[in-house]
């Protein structure tokens, strides 16, 4: 299900694997098996684009996303990174010296807006850090940036004083909006960044990633496990299942007719808020069903495969 | 006090709970907060209640007030709680001592729990085999290898694959669903009258959250309970529930049937967070 890669294309990820090896127990632990986290995975996400990553927990998609920003190191594969006005790299092979100036054109946004600020730390200090630790900007210059940012994400210029602990889960989201965009950065990688706020907060968050995408031209890879929110947000839609990706397509086309039998059993597991569209309860029998036919195929959907 | 299998209502009420304008607040240094202020709702027989709102609206501390979960500094200042149990008559949970025996039969016995957060719900330190038989022992006469039967085959009833060998097992040896499933056996054990399920799916991933709903619903058919569903999520409330009730700060804003409520909401709050939804705003752009 490769597509063909397109010139244009912000971030091109081919072949993309990462492996553990799982030791046996006992005095000189060797490598037993592996786990195919993430089992050669390819896909593009064109400029101003928001590709949603759906799939179960442990199908892969923050290994997919770690890797892509290489908070981990990839087993194989390649993943090309073109910026405007700078040659394409593969920021695979590139060692940690030459990424750290890349770093700054690829931020993330994380999941849980409890654990992923600093409680000592000032709010004012917490998006002004990722300036400070690349030189961008210091002293007013950086104040600010923060202010400005700040007030763009729906905060205000005092909140700076205040210390995470103060504000609601919406408000720390905005925060981690605000360090992840205040670098002006090409991608952002959203891992399950709305699964944590309830539905009304999680509109007006997305509301507002959708707006800072057109004003800031950002491309999104948008990691999720609502398919409501990807359905809703996301241009483009890729199914990870046991590390790979089953099915990929335009977000409209991909809902009203998906092709693989996975994608259809994870439609139809979605609860509707219509009580005349019933949901089917029946999922975990079919899965079974289906992981049993894919072993008998052993065309590679089975669970992850021992080495 | 002999479990019987199936619930048969002893009791006339059509209702197995009337909520009758409960108040719980909690008194802090910045004021009084009015957690719930005034909610008044009944549960019918066999029926599922869903109580919708989002966080901080007060739907926890309305269930929690129900098993008189709630702690210091909350406080139930007034109302109702009338639990009109078959096996032990009417009750108002309200008035109960905190230490009485009938409230401690009343909890996990005739009126059981699931949570959010099933590894909190779950004692790190004993096998899961040994805190479902706790429940058992704790509600009805029966002994440790009687218990451990039951309890057993309680495991198989939820979809545990194996259960003698995950009788012995810790919590942290199972998945998020497999926790899950353990909560609610450990909950319906005890066949209770009413069941209160806060939050049941919210930690778990669609597929999984399709079968545990799944299972609630089988389990609720299988030994007659009713069920209060704590959610915000109104996909759940649609495919769950049979009356659903809206709660926003402490109050209840709407309450009816569920068609009537998600096809045609008659309150302002209820129609915006209605709106909210990603699939209802994809169809009004």
């Amino acid at each position: 299900m490769n597509a063909p890669a397109k010139a244009d294309a912000l971030l091109a990820v081919t072949g993309l694997s990462k492996h553990f090896p799982v030791m046996s127990r006992g005095f000189r632990p060797r490598p037993v098996r592996l786990i195919r986290a993430v089992d050669a995975i390819s896909f593009e996400l064109a400029a101003g684009e928001s590709l949603g990553l759906v799939g179960e927990s442990g199908s892969g998609k923050t290994t997919t996303a770690r890797c892509i920003l290489r908070a981990m190191q990839p087993t194989a594969g390649a993943v090309i990174f073109r910026r405007e006005g700078a040659a394409p790299m593969d920021l695979v092979k590139l060692t940690d010296r030459q990424l750290k100036p890349l770093r700054q054109h690829m931020q993330m946004i994380f999941q849980d807006p409890f654990s992923s600020l600093n409680p000592r730390m000032t709010v004012g200090d917490i998006v002004a850090e990722p300036l400070r630790l690349h030189g961008l900007a210091r002293g007013s210059a950086c104040d600010e940036r923060v202010v400005e940012m700040l007030q763009r994400v729906g905060l205000e210029a005092d909140h700076r004083v205040r210390y995470p602990h103060a504000f609601s889960g919406g408000q720390r989201q905005r925060i981690g909006i605000a360090r992840a965009l205040i670098m002006r950065p090409a991608l952002v990688v959203c891992d399950e960044a709305t699964s944590a706020l309830d539905v009304s907060m999680q509109a007006q968050v997305l509301d507002l990633l959708k707006e800072l995408q057109q004003e800031f031209r950002l491309t999104y890879l948008f990691v999720a496990h609502n398919l409501d929110v990807v359905r809703n947000f996301c241009d483009r839609v890729a199914v990870m299942r046991h590390g790979k990706i089953v099915e990929q397509g335009e977000t409209a086309r991909l809902f009203a007719d998906p092709q693989h039998p996975y994608t259809r059993l994870l439609l139809s597991a979605v609860p509707s808020p219509d009580p005349d569209v019933p949901m089917n309860f029946n999922v975990g029998e079919e899965l079974a069903k289906l992981d049993e036919a894919a072993a008998g195929a052993a065309d590679g959907f089975s669970s992850p495969a021992r080495a | 006090m002999a479990v019987p299998d199936k619930i048969f209502s002893t009791n006339a009420s059509p209702n197995i709970l009337e909520v009758e304008d409960l108040r719980t607040h909690f008194t802090t240094d910045d004021g009084v907060m009015l957690a719930v202020d005034g909610v008044s709702f009944n549960v019918g027989r066999g029926r599922t209640l869903a109580l919708v709102g989002e966080s901080g609206s007060g739907k926890s501390v309305t269930s929690h007030s129900i098993l008189r979960l709630i702690q210091p500094p909350g406080k139930i200042v007034g109302g109702r709680i009338l639990l009109r149990s078959a096996r032990l008559g009417d009750i108002d949970i309200a008035r109960l001592n905190e230490r009485s025996p009938m409230l401690y039969r009343v909890r996990g016995g005739v009126v059981s729990m699931i949570f959010q957060e099933p590894m909190t719900a779950l004692s790190p330190v004993h096998t899961v085999g040994n805190q479902i038989c706790e429940a058992i022992l704790l509600h009805q006469p029966v002994k440790a290898a009687a218990a451990k039967v039951l309890a057993i085959d309680m495991l198989d009833k939820v979809g545990i694959p194996d259960p003698a060998h995950r009788f012995q097992q810790y919590p942290h040896e199972l998945s998020g669903g497999m926790r899950q499933r353990v909560v609610i056996a450990m909950a319906l054990v005890c066949r209770p009258e009413l069941l209160i399920a806060d939050e049941p799916t919210t930690a778990l991933d669609v597929t999984v959250q399709a079968q545990v709903l799944g299972l609630i619903r089988s389990l609720q058919r299988e030994i007659g309970c009713s069920v209060l569903l704590i959610t915000h999520d109104f996909g759940v409330v649609a495919q769950m529930a049979d009356e659903v009730a809206v709660m926003n700060r402490g109050r209840l804003v709407e309450q009816g049937s569920v068609r009537a409520v998600l096809k045609n909401p008659q309150h302002a709050y209820t129609q915006a967070l209605l709106d909210a939804l990603p699939s209802r705003r994809a169809a009004g752009r």
